[in-house]
């Protein structure tokens, strides 16, 4: 069984184990990191947490399961008083008046900040290749990237200097990751989690991605991070998930007679090691009883084009904000305002944001608006409309995560087009705003993790979440009763 | 202008910015105020941080609908926030939040009185909700920038080009601006750039039905000087196709001072501001239930008090839409009306004319008027009571204006005790008429002018305090019975 929260969680309750003990181990491999994982350890900040954790657990019990327990965020959630960078030199020296959302409701849950993790800058790439704090490696094998763009957060769970991490998704940012390091890796339906605090990339587009070895710990995450925030206009009111209790009763039994949609398509476009691997996964779950069934996706497609019109036009208006006037990074040689907007901008951002922001920028200009952005929206409504079709024939859709395994480092293709193509799997819960599940399967001709993805029905997270762990249960990553 | 009025047709069209007096900023929950110290009323949303997300203030929603109902605007149950992206230190996020595609509101209209005072309607084309900027200070090399105005909820009213004069868009400005006040959803205070004013201007040679090239002039901030501005746009445009060249569509500035237009910018170089749906809100929702709540809370509107005091005080038109210009005043105004025992046409007269007056002079609101009115009300009763004259009244008036005291204080202040008491002013006027005979024969012979001077003395003997009525009638009684 893989180590997880659930047990840490009992362990603590039962004294066999402090939160120090645990966030001093932690620590110690943050901080001999060979992967990179880390932008900021914040050792302080851990040791204090994590005897507060040890001295309120002795005095009243544990708080929530996340009590205690050593966590990383990726560095697009701002923490107050602690450098939050987005992994661009244009933050390089920010430190929030404030918290967000997530960091507050970890702090009230008592869970232990062991640091921020790096990321492609502004969550924008598929590698962390893109940041201006340098690449982040794959642990399991430091010639790989740990995908992108939360492979910091991916890192730092596999490396074991985090029991879980808080990595965001815009278009398969905490998807692709986990599966290139054999995690579980969730992305709530949009609305789900507050971004309140979240550095955006794509408003419409963004969620709090939580990464974790299993569902059940995701489970333990999602309980604390989904209670109504006033603060965030388009999170949903639909009250904090209570779902640890309802996963420890299920079993494998759970899978029986779930309807899983299946589109040949999509699988026959990976790899041959991945496609195997893929039909090896849905055997195991005909196995286990889940009924298979064909469903048609035909506007996916569409999506990779869609998708990189929305996100860039929406980032180039949220990265408006980095101007070098009010905070971050001020490159003002010339000293006029002009000049300051260009030096700063030219001098702090990297290729890639460039890059989409110009693309943005373009899709948005007058005369080009209706062909890129507002084609862009009506598609993105086709591939909402493909899903709520299939979704009338099946529980929810069974998909890759990515044609291959994790990329060399280096290597990527030099066409950008070819490089979004990686995203084709995971876009389209993003644009649909769909909860997915990126589960560990198997492992590619290489030797490094593969597996797929579930994508369920809108607000059906608790939905996927059930299934993902009587999944883990049959796959042998986890017991019944989690202990 | 007056010559170019001849040969040229003009269309003006005005847009209206008018912060709303909500308790706390559009998007988060930061106090509203000119008075704070620089930067003191600025939180990590309306500064723009990073990871910041605007939460709408539905109070903001309220009052642009509570204006829209008032200008027979439709209300648009789904409407939504657009983002306008340009750069400007004032505008930390880079992008402003506005209503570009379905704004909050439609097709609407005030009722206007034009140059021959007769009612205009000047439509009303949308109303949107839109946040305000922060503000700038140029000093030298360096700029100044202040936040605290930063996300304070505006609306934007757009007219339609019906105005055609400069005093029709001055009384359109003067409306709007009352009913906002009226309705409470705006400060108003032009000053504190509560209401700002864009005019579009242009002018096209009489009879022809092809309108001219626009200007819009930016940010004026008075009534007056909206009329200053249009009239020198009026001159500059008239001067421009008198020579046969083409008015250009820019954008200018309008300097009250010198009373000069100059060019911010044209056409060519506008900006793109590329506007899209903003991602951060979801779709503004006014259900039935709430626009009919929000119609039941409408206070009476200016048109209708118009109307009512006309008839409920039998005052003239004119005095009615002066008195109701003001929420304030027309208030003030039936309180003296109510406590006056007297004509209310008179307590209108005092507060147009004295009133006012002492106000606009020290620049005093009349909700600050050092007298109050009740006050103003107990000085009239004494005159209409034959206690004081009407000269005495404005001496007491000033006393009480100026020292913040009340009427029955300052008229027994003065020792002014009006006589009326006709015995003891007839023992007065014998006496006068006694100690005078060479003049009683003179009045006696037909010489009426003498009258006066008989007048003057017993003003004279009663130290100014004799009813003059009273000793007019008395005088002339006495004088009478000497014909006899």
């Amino acid at each position: 069984m893989t180590k997880n929260i659930y047990k840490l969680h009992s362990d603590l309750k039962g004294k066999k184990i402090s939160s120090l003990e645990l966030t001093k181990e932690c620590l110690k491999k943050a901080l001999a990191s060979k992967n990179n994982s880390f932008i900021s350890v914040t050792e302080e900040v851990a040791l204090i947490e994590a005897k507060l954790a040890d001295e309120e657990i002795a005095k009243g019990g544990l708080k929530s399961t996340l009590h205690g327990i050593p966590y990383s965020l990726k560095d697009l959630f701002i923490t107050k008083g602690i450098r939050t960078t987005a992994g661009s030199k244009i933050l390089f020296n920010y430190v929030p008046p404030y918290d967000g959302y997530v960091s507050s409701a970890f702090k009230k849950a008592g869970g232990v900040l062991i640091g921020k993790v790096g990321l492609d800058e502004f969550g924008m790439g598929s590698t962390n290749e893109n940041s201006a704090f340098g690449i982040v490696k794959n642990p399991l094998n430091n010639n790989k990237v740990p995908g992108g763009s939360s492979g910091g957060s991916a890192a730092s769970v596999a490396e074991g200097s985090s029991y879980f991490s808080m990595g965001t998704d815009t278009g398969g940012s905490s998807r692709l990751p986990a599966n290139f390091c054999g995690l579980v890796g969730f992305k709530p339906s949009y609305g789900r989690v507050s971004r309140y605090g979240q550095i955006a990339y794509a408003s419409s587009l963004d969620q709090a991605a939580p990464m974790a070895n299993t569902t059940l710990d995701i489970a333990c995450v999602m309980e604390q991070i989904t209670a109504k925030d006033y603060h965030d206009g388009t999170n949903v009111n639909l009250g904090a998930m209570n779902l640890v209790t309802e996963l420890l009763s299920l079993t494998e039994a759970h899978i029986k007679g779930k309807k899983i949609g299946v589109s040949k398509d999509l699988i026959d476009g990976c790899a041959a090691d991945i496609k195997a691997e893929l039909n090896k996964a849905l055997d195991h779950l005909k196995k286990a009883g889940a009924e298979l069934v064909d469903v048609s996706l035909p506007n996916l497609k569409h999506c990779v084009p869609a998708y990189y019109i929305i996100a860039t036009c929406e980032a180039s208006s949220n990265l408006s904000r980095y101007d070098g006037i009010h905070y971050g990074l001020r490159k003002a040689h010339k000293g006029n305002l002009e000049d300051t907007y260009i030096e700063s901008r030219s001098y702090g951002f990297g290729d890639e944001v460039k890059k989409r922001i110009i693309l943005g920028t373009f899709s948005l200009s007058s005369g080009y608006y209706d062909a890129y952005y507002t084609k862009a929206c009506k598609v993105r409504r086709l591939i909402y409309n493909d899903f709520i079709e299939s979704f009338k024939k099946c529980d929810m859709v069974f998909s890759p995560v990515c044609a291959s395994t994790a990329f060399d480092i280096g290597v990527g293709p030099s066409d950008p087009v070819q490089m979004y193509m990686n995203d084709l799997y995971t876009i389209p819960a993003n644009l649909a705003g769909l909860p997915a599940i990126a589960l560990p399967y198997g492992k590619g001709a290489d030797g490094m993790p593969t597996g797929f993805q579930l994508i369920g029905k809108q607000f059906g997270d608790a939905e996927l979440l059930k299934f993902g762990h009587a999944f883990d249960i049959s796959n042998g990553r986890m017991t019944v009763g989690g202990v | 202008m007056e010559a170019a009025l001849k040969k040229y047709d003009v269309i003006i069209g005005l847009e209206v910015h008018a912060q709303l007096a909500t308790n706390a900023k559009a998007w988060c929950n930061c106090e509203i105020t000119t008075h704070a110290l620089e930067n003191t009323k600025v939180c990590e949303v309306c500064s723009g941080h990073p990871g910041t997300l605007p939460a709408l203030n539905k109070r903001a929603v309220e009052f642009a609908v509570k204006m829209a109902l008032a200008t027979n605007c439709a209300v648009n149950p789904l409407s939504y926030f657009d983002r306008k992206n340009y750069f400007y230190p004032d505008l930390p996020k880079g992008y402003q939040i506005t209503q570009f595609e379905i704004p909050i509101a439609q097709n609407g209209y005030i009722a206007i009185m034009d140059d021959a005072g007769l009612e205009k309607k000047i439509r009303i084309e949308r109303i949107q909700i839109e946040e305000d900027t922060g503000k700038s200070t140029h000093e030298g090399e360096s700029s100044l920038i202040n936040l605290n105005r930063c996300g304070t909820p505006l609306i934007e009213i757009v007219g339609c080009p019906d105005i055609r004069t400069p005093l029709e868009a001055s009384s359109y400005l003067k409306k709007l601006h009352s009913v906002l006040t009226y309705l409470g959803v705006s400060h108003g205070n032009l000053q504190e750039g509560n209401f700002r004013c864009d005019v579009n201007v242009s002018i096209h040679p009489k009879g022809s039905d092809k309108w001219g090239t626009r200007t819009e002039t930016k940010n004026l901030n008075s009534f007056r000087n909206v009329e200053k501005a249009i009239e020198a746009e009026i001159a500059r445009q008239a001067d421009i196709l008198d020579r046969g060249e083409k008015v250009i569509q820019q954008t200018l500035n309008f300097d009250a001072e010198a009373l000069k237009i100059t060019v911010l910018r044209t056409k060519s170089d506008a900006h793109d501001y590329r506007y899209f749906p903003e991602p951060d809100l979801i779709s503004l929702v006014v259900t039935e239930a709430e626009k009919e709540k929000w119609r039941s809370e409408l206070p009476e509107l200016p048109e209708a008090k118009v109307a009512r005091f006309i008839s409920e005080y039998a005052i003239p038109l004119y005095d009615a839409d002066v008195l109701t210009n003001d929420k304030n005043l027309a208030n003030y105004f039936e309180v003296v009306a109510k406590a006056h025992k007297g004509e209310a046409k008179k307590a209108s007269n005092w507060i147009m004319v004295e009133l006012l007056r002492l106000l606009n002079e020290f620049n005093i609101g009349v909700e600050k008027s050092p007298v109050v009115a009740l006050e103003l009300a107990s000085l009239l009763n004494a005159i209409h009571e034959g206690r004081i004259s009407g000269k005495q009244a404005k001496d007491v008036f000033i006393k009480m204006f100026d020292e913040k005291k009340g009427a029955d204080a300052v008229i027994s202040e003065l020792g002014l005790v009006q006589i009326s008491d006709t015995g003891a002013l007839e023992e007065v006027a014998r006496k006068i008429v006694d100690a005078n005979p060479t003049q009683v024969e003179q009045f006696l012979s037909g010489k009426d002018r003498v009258f006066g001077f008989f007048v003057g003395l017993m003003m004279k003997e009663t130290k100014g305090q004799a009813n003059p009525q009273v000793a007019n009638d008395i005088m002339k009684k006495v004088l009478d019975s000497k014909k006899e």
